[in-house]
């Protein structure tokens, strides 16, 4: 259709004119409403970002704009004075080993669960299935008592079991639908080749299954990054403290200052929005696979 | 791969450990939840077993009464504000636009981003003086339409929903974008030389073909409006006088405030089987839809 408005241009008419016009006319409207949209999508961390270079009388007599003296200072007491340095390091200790364990074991599981047919598969597949559908707060209470009882509380250990067991499975989800995918004679190739089952999933499967990798390490780490519930009942040491929980406490004791919240809260929002940025793909992936499928 | 199956250990050895933490710390908590919640117990003290005690408590109390509806009130107001607003920009984005990515990036990133610092953000930008809010009210002369936000019982819970559904959008807004891919584009052509306008394509074949993805979307969006707590614990924590008050919060609340973890343990319990009645029941309609 658009090109032979186009081609027509020689002898255009008035008619076509017109549908032309109104053509340009209906995509400034859907540009307008689009930008709306991604304003009101992006104006609130941009508020935040500005506003956190503010001290406590121009964030209310310039609310909107850029800062008329910029205040770095904020940082520092976010960084240093309220201990999201501390909370930082949690946060990426707990998630890393988080998501290298259940990355790992997921795999694993996957693995044979994808490749291997036994009596007992499908069920087990199902039963990790099930995972995705319990309500994560039905089972505050019962894991603050478990975790009582094993010596756990209060310790990064006791938040990583369950960062594991509510993570797995999803994690297994997507790698054994990317894991089935695959022609059956790469392994028979290998196994003539004398190769054992765990060989050939660390030498063959796991390479092989990069991509699907990338995916599930990234929506692991944003999940146990961004993760608040069990924190807030597992742990209780300031020292031991995740920055979402960390986060929620400074803004309650620094209610205050405000350009000292935003500057702890755009700090920790970085490395999401960097994540993000670089891995969209992947994490967009990962986020939407449950759904999509079904 | 068969060749392999007649050896069962390396299977047992290779699921043994995922097996053990999920059924240790997902699966074992919800059965626990049913011990203790048959029992009246503060902690410390002995337990004492009070039978179905708890669950007859949680049907009469007021507030878990008020927890439900506003439980209720977040999942309608999630269902209904997030999906037709994502499918909506979704619409728009599914043709060629120059940047379009631009505005995909966007519309996800609140996903992406962390509960707690967008219940922070947004805590902030309701404070009644000097929140976001108020101050562009103030900007353009309406100052007299200022709310206390977060404060005043007859607008907490819709600040809060608001919230919400800024915060999902975007995950909707990419599946149906998925699923608007997934269209062939033969159909459109033909609708064309048949010199359909675009509002009857959208009407006649976009929106009858992406059926299933709505439905898939409805039923996420419920689930996932009906765990809702993070958001309220930080803005509200239910309050003010439990106006936002919902079942996470309230068992939360009841649990470690009050320390009463049998009837917490009842209430988690209403949470999990509340929550798959509500899959079961919108899975069962996605099903015989589609036969």
């Amino acid at each position: 259709m658009e090109q032979t408005v186009y081609e027509k241009q020689s002898t255009i008419s008035l008619h076509e004119k017109q549908l032309k016009v109104r053509k340009y006319s209906k995509k400034s409207i859907i540009y307008l409403l689009l930008v709306i949209y991604a304003l009101v999508n992006a104006y609130p961390i941009f508020w935040m970002f500005l506003n956190s270079f503010k001290g406590n009388v121009e964030i209310s007599q310039n609310p909107f704009g850029f800062p008329i003296q910029w205040v770095f200072e904020n940082y520092k007491i976010a960084w240093e004075t309220a201990k999201l340095n501390t909370y930082f390091f949690n946060s990426l200790i707990v998630s890393f080993v988080s998501v290298a364990i259940t990355v790992f074991l997921g795999a694993l599981a996957s693995y044979f669960l994808a490749r291997f047919t036994f009596r007992s598969g499908k069920i087990m597949y199902s039963f990790f299935i099930f995972g995705l559908l319990i309500p994560i707060h039905a089972t505050l209470v019962p894991l603050f008592l478990l975790m009582k009882n094993l010596g756990l509380l209060n310790t990064h250990v006791g938040l990583i079991l369950p960062y594991i067991a509510f993570n797995l499975p999803i994690t297994i989800f997507i790698l054994v639908s990317f894991m089935k995918s695959f022609p059956t004679e790469i392994e028979e190739s290998a196994v003539m080749d004398g190769c054992g089952v765990f060989r050939i999933f660390w030498s063959i499967i796991l390479p092989m299954t990069k991509p699907a990798l990338a995916t599930v390490v990234i929506l692991n780490f944003i999940h146990c990054w961004n993760e608040f519930s069990f924190a807030l009942v597992l742990l209780n040491d300031e020292s031991l403290k995740t920055l979402p929980l960390g986060l929620a406490n400074f803004a309650g004791q620094y209610t205050t200052n405000y350009g000292a919240q935003m500057a702890g809260l755009s700090l920790a929002i970085i490395p999401t929005i960097i994540i993000y940025l670089l891995m969209e793909e992947h994490l967009v992936k990962g986020m939407t696979a449950g759904a999509v499928k079904g | 791969m068969h060749i392999l199956s007649r050896n069962k250990w390396p299977i047992f050895i290779g699921l043994a450990p995922a097996l053990v933490i999920y059924l240790l710390f997902a699966i074992v908590p919800i059965i626990i939840s049913f011990y203790y919640s048959v029992m009246d117990w503060d902690g410390f003290t002995d337990m004492k077993f009070v039978g179905l005690e708890n669950f007859r408590e949680a049907l009469t109390d007021p507030i878990f009464w008020s927890s439900l509806k506003n439980n209720l009130l977040v999942v309608a107001a999630s269902v209904f504000g997030q999906i037709p607003i994502a499918l909506f920009f979704a619409l728009l984005l599914n043709r060629k636009l120059k940047g379009g990515k631009i505005f995909r990036t966007l519309g996800f990133m609140p996903v992406v981003i962390s509960t707690v610092i967008i219940s922070l953000v947004w805590g902030m930008m309701y404070n009644s003086r000097r929140g976001l809010f108020n101050k562009l009210l103030e900007a353009v002369g309406l100052e007299n339409l200022a709310q206390n936000w977060l404060g005043d019982p007859k607008w907490a819970m819709i600040s809060v929903c608001i919230t919400m559904v800024w915060q999902f959008v975007g995950l909707y807004l990419i599946i149906f974008l998925a699923a608007l891919q997934n269209i062939p584009q033969e159909i459109y052509e033909a609708a064309e030389i048949d010199g359909a306008s675009e509002m009857k394509k959208t009407r006649y074949i976009t929106l009858p073909m992406m059926r299933n993805s709505i439905i898939v979307a409805v039923i996420l969006c419920i689930s996932g409006s009906l765990r809702t707590f993070d958001l309220i614990y930080v803005m509200t924590s239910g309050g003010p006088g439990h106006s936002t008050e919902v079942l996470a919060m309230y068992m939360f609340d009841q649990t470690f405030s009050s320390t009463r973890y049998g009837y917490g343990s009842a209430l988690s319990l209403f949470i999990f089987f509340f929550s798959l009645l509500l899959v079961y029941v919108s899975t069962l309609v996605l099903k015989r839809k589609e036969t």
